[in-house]
C-alpha cells in the first residue's frame, strides 16, 4: 500500500507536470509499440478476460465442497488441484479474479474521484477551502496507512465492503495532494487565465480546462494504483478481515492454503502466483503508459 | 546474508526452489526410540506455544497462563487424565456438612525459594481469588478459615458442593502468599520459574528440591508463536522440540520422518451454539425448528473423517464420556437426515425461493456463524464444509471470523452480533457441570465472575437452571452426573441449542527425541515433568 | 532558515490536534459498550446496575463529547492513554514495551533495503537499457508485486527448513532479524530502486551534470558528489515514508516470524475492540510520522539550497 505514495513522489513536482502538458495525440498507438507496456495490457487484459468469462471459463462451481476429493494433485480434471474441502482451485482462482479485480477497480474508481475531486477544487480556489482539504489530507496521511484502514474494518466489521471502505478512505488524500500541486501549475498556465479573463465560469474551467490536462498522470497512476490495491485487499483477506468463506479470494485462498504448504503446495503456490502476476501486470502498464504518456521520460 | 538477494532471476530461483522444497519437504525415516533409549546430555527443550495470553488483572496467576505455569504452581487437588480428583498439595479432604471442604496439606512441600508451604499460603491464595471475584467456585473473603498448622477449611459463599472438582483446576494454583505472581511467581511445581519476555518466550528450570518425582528435563523454553503455520516449520526445521496446537490439518505433514502426532484422550469438543435470545437481525434461532433442521443438516461422520482425517471422534454431547460415568448414554444427538432437516423447515413454513434459500413471510432463512474460540485456525475447514451442507437444506450461512477469544468473547458479549457460536472448548475440572454452568446458565445480576460468561445468549431458562442447581447442590457423584446428563439432554435433544460436532482431543507435534510425554485429554493440565530427551 | 522551521513547527499544531481527534472519534463511532468492556476486564460479567452506574460515572461516560475529548487529550499530553480493556495494562507501557522491536525490524528493514537499492538503482541509470538495469527494473517490478506474506512463507522454507542457514521465527538473536527484515526489505528494496533509477536518470540529464562532465571532472564525482546528493532529496523523502509504514507495525510479517511488536499487538487490540489500545496507538502513531516528516523536511534544507530561500513552503 505504501507504494502509492512513492510512485506518485516519482512524478510530484516535474513529472507530474510534465505528463499533464505532455499528453500528446496518438499516445494510444505508441501504446501499442511499446514492449512493457505491451506486456502489462497483455497480462492485465488477460486477467480481465478470466474475470468476466469465470462462470463461462471455469471447469467447476468455485463453492462446491466435495470432502471426497480432497487436496488433490493437479489432473486433466482438476487442472490445478483441489483444495482442502475439495473445491477446484483452478475455477476458485477465475472467480477470485473477479473479486480481486473488481474490488481493485471500483476501489480505484472511488479514491480518483474523492482524492482528484477534492484536489482540483483545492487547488482551483485556495483559500479556507485549499486549508481545510489539505490539514485533513496531512491528518490522514500522518497514519500508517494500513493500520488506519485496519481500524476501519475493525468498526465496520470483517467483509469485502468493509475493506474497501477501509482502503478508499485512506487512499484518497495521497491523490488530492498531488492533484492539487498539478492544478497549482496548470492554472497559472495562460490559457486558464485567458478563461478567466473573458469571464468563463468556474465548473466550466475545472472540467473543460484543468481536468483534460491533468488527466494523463491520472491514468498512470490510476494503473499504478490497482496493482498497489490488490496487494492491500489480499492482505486484509489474508487478515480474514476481507471477504469471508466460501467467496473465493485470492488472499483468503492464501491464509486456508498455509497449513499445506508442504503436504499440497498447490494451495499456497496458485493464489499467490496469480496475485503476483496481475500485480506485475499492472505495473508494466503504468510504467508504459508514462511512457507514452511522457516522451521526455521515456528511457 | 552475505549474498544480497537482487533482481529477477534470485527471485525467480528463489520461487522455484521453494516450490520444490516445499512440494518433497519430508526427509528421510529417522529411528524411533527404542524401549531403553540413550538419553541426551542436554535435557532442555523448547516447546512452540501459542500467542502469549498474558493479562496483568493485579491478582490471579496469569504469567505463564496454563498450561504453562501448571508445572510452576500446583493445587490442592489435581485432574487425573480420567477426569477423577486426586491428590495434590492436599493429600486428604473431608466433607463437612452443609458445605465445607477440609483440606489436609502435604507434609515436607517447599516453595521454589525454600520456605515451606503453609496453610496460611493457601489461605492468601483463597482471599486473592475472592478479590478477582470468586471464581467458578464462589469464593468470598469470608471462605478459608485455617484451622492449624495442616487443615483448612474452604466454604464457598453460595452452597456448592462440587468445589472439590472445582479446586483442580490451575486457576486455584498454590502461590507463596508474599511473592508477586505478575513478575516473580513462586509455587511448588516440579519447575520453577526463570524469566518471562512478553510475546516472546517463558523459561522455567527444574525443581531440584521437588517433593514429587524429580523431572529429568533441566530447562523448558516455551515461546509464543502465534502463527500455528511457523509453529510447524519451526519444527520441521528443528529450532523446537514440540508444537503445542497443532491444527488437525497439519497433522498429516507432521507425521512423517523424524517427527510424530502425540494426542490426548477426548477431552474436549467442537459443537455450535445457537443463539436463542438474538436481537434483529440475529433473531432467527429463536425459532426451534431452525435449529432442529441444523443438527440434522450437519454430517458428523463427515466432519470427523473428512473434514479432520480422523482428528476427532463423533460425539453426541459436550462432556466427555469419562466424566459422566453412568449417565454417558442419556443424551441421543442427531445424525445427518437431510430429507427429515427438509421437512421440518418445510412444516415450519419455510418455504424454498428461487435461489434455493428458505423464505417465510419475506424473511431470508439466513444465519451468522461466528468462528473464532478459541482461533480461526483450529475448526478449519468446518465452517465451509457445514456451510455447503446448511445450503442443501436451504439454509444461507454466513462465515465471520475473529481472530481469537478476545474478540470473540467481545463480539458475544457486545450485542452477540450472529446466529451460531462455533467453539472448540474443554472439561478443564472434574465437575460434570462445569460447561453447563459456564455457557448456559442464566445470568445472576451482581454474580460470579466466571459463571454466566456469555449473558444469557444460550440460556435455557428456568427448567436447565434448576438442573445446574441441583449439580450444585448433591451430595452423590451418581446424581451429579445425572443431573449434567440431564441438562445436555434438554440443551442438545429437547431444544437444540447446542449441536455437539465431534469429540475432540490434543494434538502435538513432537520431534522424536522427545520421550515420554503423556498428553492430557483437558489441555490446561499438561504437565512437562515425565518428558525425557533421546539422544 | 530559523522562520522556516518555526513555521513548520507552528504547522504540526493542527494536524497533530487533527490526529488526536481522529483517534478519539474511532472509539465513538465505534459499537460495543466501554463499560461492559471494562467490567469484564476486572473479571465481572454480569455486574449490577450499581456497578453499571459508578462506572459510568468514573470513566465520565455521563460527560457531552467534546468534554470527553478534551480530558483525554488533557491526561495523553501527561503520558496517561489509559488502560487497556484486554490485558489490563497502561496502553503508553504496553506500547513503549513493543515499540522498541517494531522500530529495530523497521530500521534494519530501511538499511538493508537502501543497502539493495541504492547500487542497483545507480548502476540501473549509468548503464541504462543495458544487462544490468534489465535485471534491476526485473528484480524492482518483481519485488514489488509479491505479496509480503506469501514471500515470508517461501524464504522461511528456503533459509529455514531446507537450507537450515537461518532460525524460522522469534526474536532473542540477531539472526532471527534477518529473514523478517528481508522480507520487508525486498518490498521496499523495489520501489527504492525504481526511484533511485529514475531520479539518477533525471539528474544525469541535468545542465549541470553536462557542465561538470565538460570540465574534466572525474564520472565518480560527477555521479556520487552531483547527481546523486541532488537525487538524495527524493530518496530521502521515499525512504522516510516507507520507515514511518513500517514504524506503524509491520502486521502481518511481524505475526509470521513471531517478532514481538507492535503490529500484531494492535491488531489483536482492533479484533478485540480494545479501544483505550486503539485510540493510544492512533495518537502515538500519528506523532511519529508527524516527527519523522518533520525530519524529512529539514534533510532537505540541508540537501537543497533552494528550501532556505522559501521555494518549497512547509507541509504543502
Amino acid at each position: 500500500m505504501a507504494t502509492r505514495s512513492e510512485i506518485l513522489l516519482e512524478h510530484d513536482e516535474q513529472g507530474g507536470e510534465r505528463l499533464a502538458h505532455g499528453g500528446r495525440p496518438g499516445a494510444f498507438r505508441a501504446l501499442f509499440r511499446h514492449p512493457t507496456a505491451l506486456v502489462g495490457l497483455a497480462i492485465v487484459g488477460a486477467m480481465a478476460f478470466v474475470a468476466v468469462a469465470a462462470p463461462v471459463l471455469s471447469p467447476a462451481d468455485p463453492t462446491d465442497v466435495d470432502a471426497a476429493r480432497r487436496l488433490l494433485p493437479p489432473s486433466a480434471d482438476a487442472p490445478l488441484g483441489t483444495d482442502n474441502l475439495g473445491r477446484d482451485i483452478a475455477s476458485r482462482i477465475m472467480w477470485g479474479a473477479r473479486l480481486s479485480l473488481g474490488t481493485a477497480a471500483l476501489a480505484t474508481t472511488l479514491i480518483l474521484t474523492i482524492g482528484v475531486g477534492l484536489g482540483l477544487v483545492s487547488g482551483y480556489y485556495g483559500g479556507l477551502v485549499d486549508d481545510l482539504v489539505m490539514r485533513v489530507v496531512d491528518v490522514i496521511l500522518a497514519f500508517p496507512a494500513l493500520i488506519l484502514a485496519l481500524a476501519i474494518v475493525g468498526v465496520l466489521g470483517p467483509g469485502i465492503g468493509s475493506v474497501m471502505i477501509g482502503v478508499v478512505s485512506v487512499a484518497w488524500a495521497d491523490y488530492a495532494r498531488v492533484m492539487r500541486g498539478l492544478v497549482l501549475a496548470a492554472r497559472e498556465r495562460q490559457y486558464v487565465e485567458a478563461a478567466r479573463a473573458t469571464g468563463t465560469p468556474n465548473a466550466r474551467i475545472l472540467l473543460r480546462h484543468l481536468l483534460p490536462n491533468v488527466f494523463p498522470p491520472i491514468v498512470v497512476l490510476a494503473s499504478l494504483e490497482m496493482g498497489g490495491l490488490i496487494l492491500a485487499v489480499s492482505a486484509l483477506s489474508f487478515l480474514g478481515l476481507g471477504a469471508q468463506p466460501p467467496t473465493p479470494e485470492w488472499g483468503a485462498m492464501l491464509n486456508d492454503g498455509r497449513a499445506f504448504i508442504a503436504a499440497a503446495p498447490q494451495l499456497m503456490i496458485y493464489p499467490g502466483l496469480a496475485i503476483s502476476v496481475v500485480v506485475v501486470g499492472f505495473n508494466l502498464l503504468g510504467d508504459g503508459l508514462r511512457d507514452v504518456l511522457d516522451p521526455h521520460t521515456r528511457r | 546474508m552475505s549474498r544480497p538477494i537482487s533482481g529477477a532471476r534470485a527471485l525467480a530461483f528463489l520461487l522455484a526452489t521453494s516450490i520444490v522444497a516445499a512440494a518433497c519437504a519430508p526427509a528421510a525415516t529417522g529411528p524411533v526410540a527404542s524401549a531403553a533409549p540413550q538419553l541426551a546430555d542436554v535435557q532442555e527443550v523448547i516447546v512452540a506455544a501459542e500467542a502469549d495470553g498474558y493479562r496483568n488483572d493485579g491478582k490471579r496467576n496469569l504469567l505463564g497462563m496454563f498450561p504453562l505455569n501448571t508445572n510452576v504452581y500446583e493445587t490442592l487437588v489435581t485432574l487425573s487424565p480420567t477426569y477423577q480428583v486426586e491428590p495434590g498439595l492436599a493429600t486428604k479432604w473431608e466433607f463437612r456438612s452443609p458445605n465445607t471442604y477440609r483440606f489436609t496439606l502435604r507434609q515436607g512441600v517447599k516453595f521454589h525459594d525454600g520456605a515451606p508451604l503453609t496453610t496460611k499460603d493457601v489461605k492468601a491464595v483463597m482471599d486473592r481469588m475472592a478479590t478477582a471475584g470468586g471464581g467458578t467456585v464462589g469464593i468470598d473473603e469470608k471462605s478459608a478459615v485455617i484451622v492449624d498448622e495442616l487443615n483448612i477449611d474452604i466454604t464457598p459463599k453460595r452452597t456448592n458442593l462440587r468445589a472439590l472438582q472445582q479446586l483442580v483446576h490451575p486457576s486455584w494454583g498454590i502461590h507463596k502468599a508474599d511473592a508477586d505472581v505478575n513478575t516473580k511467581p513462586v509455587g511448588t511445581g516440579p519447575f520453577k520459574f526463570t524469566s518471562y519476555t512478553k510475546a516472546d518466550r517463558i523459561v522455567v528450570e527444574a525443581n531440584g528440591d521437588y517433593w514429587g518425582t524429580k523431572p529429568t528435563l533441566r530447562k523448558i523454553t516455551w515461546r509464543f508463536i502465534p502463527d500455528p503455520n511457523t509453529r510447524v516449520l519451526a519444527l520441521q526445521a528443528g529450532e523446537v522440540q514440540a508444537v503445542t496446537a497443532l491444527p488437525r490439518e497439519s497433522a498429516k505433514t507432521v507425521a512423517t520422518g523424524e517427527l510424530r502426532v502425540a494426542t490426548s484422550k477426548v477431552g474436549a469438543y467442537e459443537a455450535i451454539y445457537v443463539n436463542i435470545h438474538g436481537k434483529q437481525p440475529y433473531d432467527l434461532g429463536q425459532d426451534k425448528a431452525v435449529r432442529e433442521a441444523i443438527a440434522y443438516a450437519i454430517d458428523k461422520q463427515g466432519v470427523v473423517q473428512n473434514v479432520w482425517q480422523g482428528n476427532a471422534e463423533v460425539l453426541q454431547t459436550m462432556i466427555p464420556p469419562d466424566i459422566l460415568g453412568g449417565s454417558r448414554s442419556v443424551v441421543k444427538g442427531t445424525n445427518r437426515d437431510v430429507a427429515k432437516a427438509k421437512k421440518i423447515l418445510d412444516d415450519a413454513g419455510w418455504r424454498a425461493g428461487a435461489d434455493g434459500i428458505r423464505e417465510k413471510g419475506g424473511r431470508k432463512l439466513q444465519l451468522t456463524m461466528v468462528v473464532g474460540y478459541p482461533s480461526p485456525e483450529i475448526h478449519r475447514p468446518m465452517p465451509e464444509f457445514a456451510q455447503a451442507q446448511l445450503k442443501e437444506v436451504g439454509i444461507d450461512l454466513k462465515i465471520v471470523t475473529t481472530p481469537d477469544t478476545a474478540a470473540y468473547e467481545k463480539r458475544l458479549a457486545s450485542g452477540a452480533e450472529g446466529d451460531l457460536w462455533v467453539e472448540a472448548g474443554s472439561q478443564n475440572d472434574g465437575n460434570p457441570c462445569f460447561l453447563p454452568d459456564l455457557l448456559f446458565a442464566s445470568p445472576v445480576p451482581g454474580g460470579d465472575a466466571e459463571s454466566n460468561m456469555y449473558g444469557n445468549a444460550f440460556a435455557p431458562g428456568p427448567k436447565f437452571d434448576a438442573a445446574i442447581k441441583q449439580c450444585r447442590e448433591s451430595t452423590s457423584v451418581e446424581d451429579v452426573q445425572k443431573a449434567a446428563a440431564g441438562a445436555m439432554k434438554l440443551l442438545i435433544d429437547d431444544e437444540f441449542v447446542v449441536i455437539p460436532l465431534a469429540g475432540t482431543f490434543r494434538l502435538f507435534g513432537l520431534s522424536n527425541k522427545v520421550l515420554d510425554f503423556v498428553a492430557h485429554p483437558a489441555g490446561v493440565h499438561q504437565r512437562w515433568d515425565s518428558v525425557r530427551l533421546a539422544k | 532558515m530559523t522562520r522556516y522551521v518555526a513555521r513548520r513547527l507552528l504547522y504540526l499544531v493542527p494536524v497533530w490536534l487533527g490526529i488526536s481527534l481522529l483517534a478519539f472519534s474511532l472509539a465513538l463511532l465505534a459499537p460495543g459498550d466501554p463499560v461492559r468492556s471494562t467490567l469484564q476486564a476486572q473479571g465481572i460479567d454480569a455486574p449490577s446496575a450499581e456497578q453499571v452506574r459508578e462506572l459510568r460515572r468514573e470513566l465520565g461516560l455521563d460527560d457531552p463529547g467534546p468534554i470527553r475529548y478534551a480530558k483525554w487529550l488533557a491526561a495523553a499530553v501527561q503520558g496517561d492513554l489509559g488502560y487497556s480493556v484486554r490485558t489490563g495494562e497502561p496502553v503508553l507501557r504496553s506500547l513503549a514495551d513493543r515499540f522498541p522491536r517494531t522500530a529495530q525490524l523497521a530500521l534494519i528493514a530501511i538499511v538493508l533495503g537502501l543497502a539493495l537499492a541504492l547500487p542497483l538503482g545507480i548502476l540501473a541509470a549509468l548503464f541504462r537499457d543495458r544487462a544490468m538495469d534489465h535485471v534491476s527494473r526485473l528484480g524492482a517490478l518483481v519485488g514489488a508485486s509479491i505479496p509480503s506474506f506469501w514471500l515470508a512463507y517461501l524464504l522461511i522454507i528456503l533459509f529455514a527448513v531446507q537450507l537450515r542457514l537461518l532460525p524460522v521465527a522469534g526474536s532473542n538473536t540477531p539472526q532471527h532479524v534477518i529473514l523478517p527484515a528481508l522480507t520487508l526489505a525486498i518490498g521496499a528494496a523495489a520501489s527504492l530502486t525504481r526511484l533511485t533509477r529514475s531520479a539518477m536518470l533525471e539528474e544525469l540529464t541535468q545542465e549541470y551534470v553536462r557542465t561538470a562532465r565538460s570540465k574534466g571532472l572525474r564520472e565518480r564525482s560527477v555521479v556520487v558528489g552531483h547527481a546523486l546528493r541532488n537525487a538524495l532529496i527524493a530518496i530521502v523523502t521515499v525512504t522516510g515514508i516507507r520507515l514511518a509504514g513500517l514504524l506503524g507495525g509491520a502486521v502481518i510479517v511481524e505475526t509470521i516470524f513471531a517478532w514481538p511488536g507492535i503490529g500484531k499487538y494492535v491488531v489483536d487490540s482492533i479484533s478485540g475492540r480494545d479501544y483505550p489500545t486503539i485510540q493510544g496507538f492512533v495518537l502515538f502513531a500519528g506523532t511519529l510520522v508527524l516527527l519523522i516528516n518533520l525530519a524529512v523536511d529539514l534533510m532537505y534544507v540541508a540537501l537543497d539550497p533552494r528550501v532556505r530561500l522559501g521555494g518549497r513552503a512547509g507541509g504543502d
